[in-house]
Formats: C-alpha cells, structure tokens, sequence
C-alpha cells in the first residue's frame, strides 16, 4: 500500500501549470481523498490570489522626467564606469612598473660567462711565489678544464 | 525598433510602469524602487545589444531581479531575514471557505515584505511579473525545484502573515 505523501510545494506548481502530466495526476488524486492536501492547497491559493490581485503600483510623477533626462543618464553611467576603468589602469601600472623592476634587479641566466679559467691562472701565478702549501694547489685547477 | 530590438527609450516609455511595479515589489518602498529602476535601466542600456527578441517583460523582471539581489547582497542581510531552518513549521488553520480574498487590503504589500529575499523574490517574479518557473530558475541562478520550492514556502509564509495581521478576521 503507498502511503500518500503529506503536502508539499507540487500544490503551488499545479495552481501554476507547472507540472507534467504524471504529477498532476498524482495531485488530483491526492486532492480528491485527503482533506490536509486540500487545506494546503487552499492556504497556497489563498496567497497566491492576494499577490495576483494587487493593482499596479503607479510611479510617482515626475520619475521617468528625471530618469530619461539625459544629463542624468550620463552622469550616472559615468560614474559607474569611472572606478572600474581606474582600477584597471592601476593594475595595468603596477603590473608594467614590476616586468621593468625585475629586468633591471635579476639578470638572465645567459648573460652570464664564468670566468674560472683565467681567474684560476691569476691565482695560481699569485700562489706560486708564496711557500703557503694550500694555495699552491690552485695552480692544479689549470691542468682541468672548465666544464658546466 | 529595429529587428525586434527597442530602443532604450521604448524599453523606458512602454515597459517602464511594469519595470516600477516589479521593482516596487520586491523592495517594498519607493525610494528604493526608484534606485532599483534607474540601475535596472542603466543594465539595460548596456545589455540592449544582446538582447534575443523574445519575452520583453520577463527580461526586465530579471534584471531587474538580479539588481535587487546584488543590493541585497551588498547590504548584507539583516539577520531576522534569515532563511527559517525549519521547514515544517506550524501551518495556521485555513480560512474557512467564505473568507475569500477581495485583493484590496493595505496589509497584502507589507506582508509581502515580510518575506525573507529569497522567497519575496520568486513569488515576485511568479506572481506579479508572471514568469514561468524555467525563467524564474534562471533569473535566481537555481534549480527548477528551488524554485518551486520557494514559492511554495514563500505563499505560506504569505498566507501565515496575512492571518497574523487579521486579514480574514
């Protein structure tokens, strides 16, 4: 035996036209057998008319002259638009100010040539006049060949 | 109107008194209908160009719409708007059968304002603009069920206030 659902919002659907066929049928049946879907059914309908049977709300007189009134558009589009273009142009400068920083601050990896070879010589023509035994070994570094 | 598209101006001289009752609706005073309206418009203006001829009115419901929910966003919502938690919370008695509704209370506008945003917002767009339910989901940003559901709930909440107020007595 299916137990018949209690009400819920497939009421304010079917006042509306909003459902398909199976579900309507499904209400219809539920409407017809049970007093607590009609009851629902009657509160939902009930709001439902109050908000359909209000009248329009007039505008007040003079609105429209002051919204159309081009001075006002413009002034009005202008300062909406005023922000986003500034915030973009700060955004564009800090991002251009920063690209021009780091090139100047980091330099690129190619530009760089080590020069150990020749420093390499210099130290060892230094260190071979002196009797200090460590630093004779930097005469060593010429027989090996810089590599990267 | 060229291609089916109107002008601003014929958006503003034939529809605006639809735009103002949406908007007046769903911000429950004038002062703020009125901002309302002049943003929606502004949207408008902009959105003009991309504008697929079809549903004039539920076009400018929903922008009008999305306006009030970006204020209301904006302002950040008081807490005794909150969505209620409690979804089975206690349904007062039907009215009996010859209380039927005339639609000319003073109270229906002030009860309506009652509504948390959300639900005020869907039974606006269902009640007053007449939209259908796939438009109402896709102006909110929800699901067609959500949206079922808010009306559903919200004409309760309606109901419940308008009894409070001793709309049937």
């Amino acid at each position: 035996v299916n137990a018949r659902p209690a009400p819920d919002d497939r009421l304010s659907a079917y006042l509306d036209g909003e459902l398909d066929a199976a579900e309507r049928a499904d209400v219809d049946g539920y409407l017809a057998e049970s007093p607590e879907w009609r009851a629902e059914r009657d509160a939902v309908a009930y709001a439902r008319d109050a908000l359909r049977g209000l009248s329009v709300h007039e505008v007040p007189a003079g609105f429209w002259e002051g919204v159309l009134s081009p001075e006002l558009t413009r002034a009005r589009a202008r300062r909406r638009s005023r922000l986003p273009r500034l915030v973009a142009a700060a955004t564009a400068g800090v991002a251009v100010a920063a690209v021009v920083i780091a090139s100047l601050v980091i330099p690129s990896p190619d530009s760089v040539t080590p020069r150990v070879p020749a420093l390499s010589d210099s130290h060892a023509v230094r260190t071979s006049v002196s009797d200090e035994p460590v630093s004779q070994l930097a005469a060593l570094s010429m027989i090996t060949p810089y590599r990267r | 109107m060229a291609d089916g598209v109107p002008t601003w101006e014929e958006v503003a001289r034939d529809h605006g008194r639809f735009l103002y009752n949406v908007a007046y609706r769903l911000a429950g005073n004038d002062s703020d209908a009125q901002d309302l309206v002049q943003e929606a418009l502004l949207r408008v203006r902009k959105g003009l160009e991309r504008y697929q001829p079809g549903s004039l009115e539920g076009w400018l419901a929903r922008i009008v719409t999305n306006v009030f929910l970006d204020e209301v966003r904006r302002r950040r919502r008081r807490p005794a708007d909150a969505l209620p938690e409690d979804p089975d919370w206690v349904l007062p008695p039907a009215p009996a059968a010859d209380q039927v509704f005339t639609g000319l209370s003073d109270d229906v506008p002030a009860a309506l304002a009652s509504l948390p945003d959300e639900f005020r917002s869907a039974v606006v767009l269902c009640d007053v603009a007449d939209l259908p339910y796939e438009e109402i989901a896709e102006s909110l940003g929800v699901p067609v069920g959500t949206v079922r559901s808010r009306i559903h709930r919200g004409r309760r909440l309606l109901r419940n206030a308008l009894l409070s107020t001793g709309e049937t007595a």
